[in-house]
């Protein structure tokens, strides 16, 4: 009740902040925010669940960007047919590049990924009597004539849907069958296949259904804002941020990513606000990112309930001693021997 | 090398892997006695544990053939083999350590078709049947424990627990008396039996040969990576090359 209470605050928080926002430069920034909060969680659906740190989902968000642009430009489709479009097109495509990527394992799969990226920004940026090369891509606006403030309102509020969605499906694959496979392979892998669990097809899934959501956000990104550039679209960076955001929420709660795309998509942009085009965002998401690894490294939202815990409800015994004294009771010592 | 076998369980023919120059498995061809408690003995590096490991799926063998009940299961994927009847252990205690005890349990459990692997996982009928698993290993007051907060024994019990929980008809243990003290090495040997008793085939590993004489009905001897001896446990302990080759007498 009271999580369900907490929910709906949260919920009418995000969808009255258009209303409050005191200009729409600030509602573009909530756009920031959410659509980050997408791309994060939708990556937690692989870096979260499997364990598998994906920095290449940049490059997917930017192939829904640029098939969404594409299907409207190329194929005269209208706006939203072609993100959906989009996706399952990079869904589709998620299928031989997840056969390729998912057999390798820790840093390897962390290198495959950035290829993936670097591959994809030479294709979109040398292939331009197609995607425009580095000239950029226009992507016509899907409400032609809306006013400016009204664009970025509805696009806020299209964001937030989608975040809905994902965080729905999170949640849905959290709760399943499915999802506790997944997260033994996160612990395990080899023990997952001992018991059964077909981790190769698990993974495949995972990583298609990432894909599919990232190019949503990718897509809905491209309708927005309407241009598009392979070096933005295709850069290792958008992809370190979103690692950074689910790092720093916490990987294993499904608002761990939001969390996270909060604190770094604000930080951000004050940075750039504030320093303009020095390097110091980048100085600052490195220290953020070394800071979290070190002294949180399941993420904000664990070690807050760790600090709840111990302030709050310091009493608890440490399960070993518990369980000592249980089975002395029941005639049988507990073992320490350590091999 | 044959025996007399009630019903086909797990055989080998002519089993080969090697690792660069090391021949672990030479061509070994076995066959453990189906619904009986094996044992598989012999010094280290004998190949004990890649034989586990071949026949589970985790290694490829180079040449040679796997077969389960009469099915052909070499080089199969292990989540194949997995489902085919075989469950095991590891040398080396695994868990999921951030998960729960009653998750690690559930973990196991075989969903089949899109609806089940989306359904919950907390299905009650599961949850007790997982409850009834940590029971019987002594372990249910850790239920919502994580794994990594448990004893070394105890992690031990939650290992067999959980690959109890995927209903394996035959049920390699790697080791089970490795690191454990003696009142816990009885009750395993104890579990052994009783899953016996209910029809479960046993392959296990293990250098406590106390352990293995009192609960095996069947020993396998390896020796540099094939069977050197096979037989009830009073022929083996008198077997003249077994003592030369591992009781080292």
């Amino acid at each position: 009740m009271l999580r369900l209470a907490a929910l709906a605050l949260g919920a009418g928080l995000v969808l009255s902040f258009p209303a409050l926002a005191p200009n729409p430069y600030m509602v573009t920034v909530g756009i920031g925010i959410l659509n980050y909060a997408v791309l994060a969680t939708a990556w937690n659906f692989v870096g979260g669940f499997t364990g598998y740190i994906s920095l290449g989902h940049g490059g997917l968000a930017g192939l829904g960007a640029y098939a969404t642009g594409l299907l409207v430009t190329a194929a005269g489709l209208p706006s939203f047919a072609a993100l959906l479009a989009g996706a399952v097109m990079v869904a589709a495509l998620a299928v031989p590049i997840g056969f390729a990527a998912l057999r390798v394992r820790g840093a390897s799969f962390v290198i495959v990924s950035i290829a993936l990226v670097l591959i994809l920004l030479l294709v979109f940026q040398s292939w331009d009597s197609f995607t425009g090369g580095s000239r950029g891509l226009a992507v016509p606006r899907p409400f032609p004539g809306m006013p400016r403030a009204e664009h970025h309102t509805t696009f806020f509020f299209l964001f937030a849907g989608l975040l809905a969605a994902v965080l729905l499906v999170w949640w849905l694959i959290d709760r399943s069958h499915f999802g506790l496979g997944l997260k033994a392979i996160r612990e395990d892998e080899d023990k997952s296949e001992s018991l059964g669990i077909p981790t190769f097809a698990f993974k495949l899934v995972a990583f298609v259904v990432s894909a599919a959501f990232t190019a949503l956000g990718g897509g809905l990104y491209a309708l927005w804002f309407g241009d598009l550039d392979p070096v933005f679209q295709f850069s290792v960076l958008t992809g370190s941020n979103i690692v950074l955001m689910a790092l720093l929420g916490g990987v294993r709660h499904l608002f761990g990513p939001l969390l996270g795309a909060l604190v770094v998509g604000a930080g951000l942009e004050y940075f750039k606000l504030e320093y303009g085009d020095t390097p110091l965002h980048l100085v600052a998401t490195g220290l953020l990112l070394g800071v979290v690894v070190m002294f949180m490294p399941d993420g904000v939202i664990p070690a807050l309930s760790n600090l709840y815990d111990r302030l709050f409800a310091p009493a608890t015994a440490s399960i070993r001693e518990v369980s000592a004294a249980d089975l002395a009771a029941k005639g049988d010592e507990p073992t320490e021997v350590r091999r | 090398m044959t025996s007399a076998t009630t019903a086909r369980g797990l055989e080998t023919v002519k089993l080969t892997r090697s690792f660069g120059g090391v021949t672990a498995i030479d061509s070994a061809t076995v066959s453990f006695q189906h619904g009986k408690v094996n044992a598989l003995i012999g010094p280290n590096g004998s190949g004990k544990t890649t034989l586990f490991n071949v026949v589970t799926g985790m290694i490829e063998p180079d040449s040679g053939r796997v077969t389960y009940r009469g099915r052909d299961i070499t080089g199969k994927a292990p989540h194949t083999i997995a489902r085919a009847g075989l469950g095991r252990s590891f040398q080396l205690c695994r868990v999921f350590p951030r998960m729960t005890v009653l998750d690690n349990l559930l973990v196991a459990v075989r969903a089949r078709g899109l609806a089940e692997h989306l359904a919950s996982s907390r299905d009650h009928e599961e949850i007790e049947r997982a409850r009834g698993w940590l029971e019987r290993m002594g372990i249910d007051h850790l239920e919502r424990s994580e794994a990594r907060n448990l004893s070394w024994g105890q992690q031990k019990l939650l290992e067999l627990a959980g690959v109890m929980m995927a209903d394996p008809d035959t049920i390699l243990l790697d080791e089970p008396a490795g690191g454990v003290n003696p009142a816990l090495i009885e009750r395993i040997g104890g579990l052994v039996r009783e899953l016996n008793g209910q029809g479960k085939t046993f392959l296990i590993v293990e250098h406590n040969m106390d352990m293995v004489m009192s609960i095996c009905d069947h020993i396998v001897v390896f020796d540099r990576g094939r069977p050197i001896a096979e037989g009830p446990p009073a022929a083996i302990r008198s077997d003249p090359r077994v003592l030369e080759a591992y009781l080292g007498v």
